[in-house]
């Protein structure tokens, strides 16, 4: 770093970083002294070069007379009054916001004049090429977005569970106490109802069917048990009938324990049985020969024991 | 406020910028030239895949040299990279030696064939500090670049394609003073990828913006996702320069602009400890102000009852 003995140029040349670049410095100080713009009183002040027609010699050096198809450049006015820009420095999101716009008026107006030249500005479906950002980071990017929405939704969701839970005693105490208040009512109603007082209670508040309503059960037809059917018949509607024997007019009518069937077949007389004797004899009805009676079968078994 | 959308009744094309108006494109036919002068890997694809009905070479040749020197940490690192990335008509180059000297860019530009230069330093491994510069004979400019956020980062979310055109915006106080209009001449050659240049593609889905707000520079770097509506998704990398001087030469030269208001990440901090002794200071004079003051303890009425009295008190009463 140079030692200036010089405090006024001292202001305008050191670089307290230690810049390695002594031509720079060098350059600077005769820089300082030709711009005129150092001044001599006030050793305090900075002093500050402004060249102005320097910066314009310059400036013109290096623009070059291009067609605006080869830089691409919008200036863009966004007419924001100066109350609001001191705002907008202390505000980051407000600068955002700033930056935003202008980078979006400026595109719209760049689009609209390469279109209005016929140059198209859309990328099409089918055109695949190298993108800035590898797909690999845009899937993470991705999951990142996906996650945090989720942890916000579950935030919500928690927060509102905590509201309806402090709601929610209250409200079931109320719906209880309805609740309570309703069944007094009704109660209060069938009791009229019942005293006589139709018109008072006003009976339409209970919608009831007179009809019985015919529901198909899991029984079927007859609902009673069978074995109770039974245990009626003989028990039932006044106990044991002491003249169940006897026969009464309608039961000597009677006739349907009267089968026919049986009592159509030919009687069996002592003429008509086989085992009497009558009928017609047959032979050795099976094959074995006629058992022997008592005695001669006593004499048999006699005769084997004796021999 | 910012619901009053700042639409402005948009001009006519031609009475946008400085430059002249377009050209059409038929007049570029003269200036066809044999194609083993041509490109490698030129892709020129015509609209739908077909053979493009007239053919501009590329003419505006601007290359640019984006590199730092030794001692860049691996945020500023990846910003160049990422810079490079955007600038499709970028040269890189390996670190440069701090013996070198700055003069010794302009060297390596001419070998590179470059016309400008966009060069990264960094302080202490802290202060991260940009030259933007024209190479032969043009002003250069130092910045102090603050702010940085890479596109790495997850919360910018946007995509576009590598090597397309971007659209270069700047705000209407470029206009207003000198040095702004210099610095957004530099800014314009050194980040506009030239026309029909190989590497580039034929479409354009993103924008830049630069903005001069409270005596910075912002950058920013928006695709566009839907051109009917306008709507701009962030795709980084974000920063923000703060002009410290410029020169008349590359890395060389009279300082031509001194910027007031540049205040030196050192001095910055020098201030800060200042300010925080300064406190400290303050706290100790008050303790030992404190100190300093004695205590009389308030006489009590009720001390004389129980009080016995000594020889000496005899003494004196007599």
């Amino acid at each position: 770093m140079i030692v200036l003995e010089n405090p006024l140029l001292e202001d305008t040349v050191v670089e307290e970083e230690g810049s390695g670049d002594e031509s720079v410095d060098d350059m600077e100080i005769s820089g300082a002294l030709k711009s005129g713009k150092v001044s001599e009183e006030g050793m305090k002040t900075m002093t500050h070069i402004n060249n102005v027609p320097k910066l314009k010699e310059r400036l013109e050096a290096i623009q070059k007379k291009l067609p605006w198809i080869e830089n691409l450049d919008v200036t863009v006015d966004l007419k924001v009054p100066i109350e609001d820009m001191k705002a907008v420095i202390n505000d980051n999101f407000k600068q955002e916001m700033l930056f935003y716009k202008q980078s979006q008026v400026g595109a719209q107006q760049s689009i609209a004049r390469l279109i209005s030249m016929g140059i198209s500005t859309e990328r099409p479906e089918d055109y695949f090429a190298e993108m800035v950002k590898s797909d690999v980071h845009m899937k993470r990017v991705k999951e990142k977005l996906i996650s945090k929405q989720l942890t916000m939704e579950r935030t919500e969701k928690v927060t509102k569970m905590r509201k309806m839970k402090r709601l929610g005693k209250k409200v079931q105490q109320e719906v209880l106490k309805k609740r309570a208040d309703d069944k007094k009512g009704m109660i209060e109603k069938v009791k009229k109802i019942r005293k006589g007082k139709a018109e008072q209670a006003d009976a339409d508040d209970f919608e009831m069917n007179t009809e019985p309503e015919t529901s198909s059960g899991k029984k079927g037809k007859d609902d009673i048990n069978k074995k109770r059917k039974a245990k009626d018949s003989k028990y039932g509607f006044g106990g044991k009938k002491k003249m169940a024997k006897k026969n009464t007019q309608e039961s000597a009518k009677d006739v349907t324990t009267f089968s026919s069937r049986i009592h159509s077949k030919p009687k069996r007389s002592a003429k008509n049985d086989k085992r009497m004797g009558g009928g017609k004899p047959s032979g050795k009805p099976s094959g074995k020969p006629q058992r022997p009676g008592k005695t001669k079968r006593a004499n048999n078994k006699n005769r084997a024991r004796n021999k | 406020m910012y619901n009053q959308i700042y639409f402005i009744a948009m001009p006519a094309p031609e009475e946008l910028v400085i430059a002249q108006p377009p050209e059409p494109l038929a007049t570029s036919k003269k200036r066809k030239r044999p194609k083993s002068a041509e490109k490698k890997g030129k892709k020129k694809k015509g609209l739908d895949g077909s053979k493009p009905a007239k053919r501009m070479t590329w003419t505006n040749k601007q290359r640019a040299l984006v590199f730092a020197a030794r001692g860049i940490t691996f945020h500023a690192r990846h910003l160049m990279n990422d810079l490079r990335i955007l600038m499709p008509h970028s040269k890189t180059d390996s670190k440069l030696e701090r013996k070198e000297g700055l003069y010794a860019i302009n060297e390596i530009c001419e070998m590179k064939n470059c016309n400008m230069s966009m060069f990264f330093e960094m302080r202490k491994k802290l202060d991260l500090f940009m030259w933007l510069s024209m190479v032969p004979n043009g002003p250069s400019a130092r910045f102090l670049v603050q702010n940085v956020h890479t596109m790495d980062e997850m919360r910018l979310t946007g995509n576009h394609l590598k090597s397309s055109r971007p659209l270069v915006t700047f705000n209407k106080a470029f206009d207003e003073q000198p040095h702004l209009s210099l610095i957004k001449e530099l800014l314009k050659q050194m980040f506009a990828t030239p026309n029909m240049h190989p590497k580039s593609k034929p479409f354009y889905d993103h924008v830049l913006g630069f903005t001069y707000l409270d005596g910075r520079i912002w950058f920013r770097n928006f695709q566009i996702t839907d051109q009917a509506e306008g709507s701009l998704v962030e795709v980084g990398p974000r920063f923000c320069l703060w002009l410290i001087k410029i020169f008349s030469g590359s890395f060389s030269g009279n300082v031509i602009y001194d910027n007031p208001n540049y205040k030196s990440p050192n001095q910055y901090r020098t201030e800060l400890k200042i300010a925080a002794s300064h406190r400290y200071k303050a706290k100790a004079e008050k303790n030992a102000k404190k100190a300093a003051v004695e205590i009389i303890p308030k006489e009590d009425e009720l001390d004389e009852i129980f009080h016995t009295i000594t020889k000496d008190e005899l003494k004196q009463a007599g």
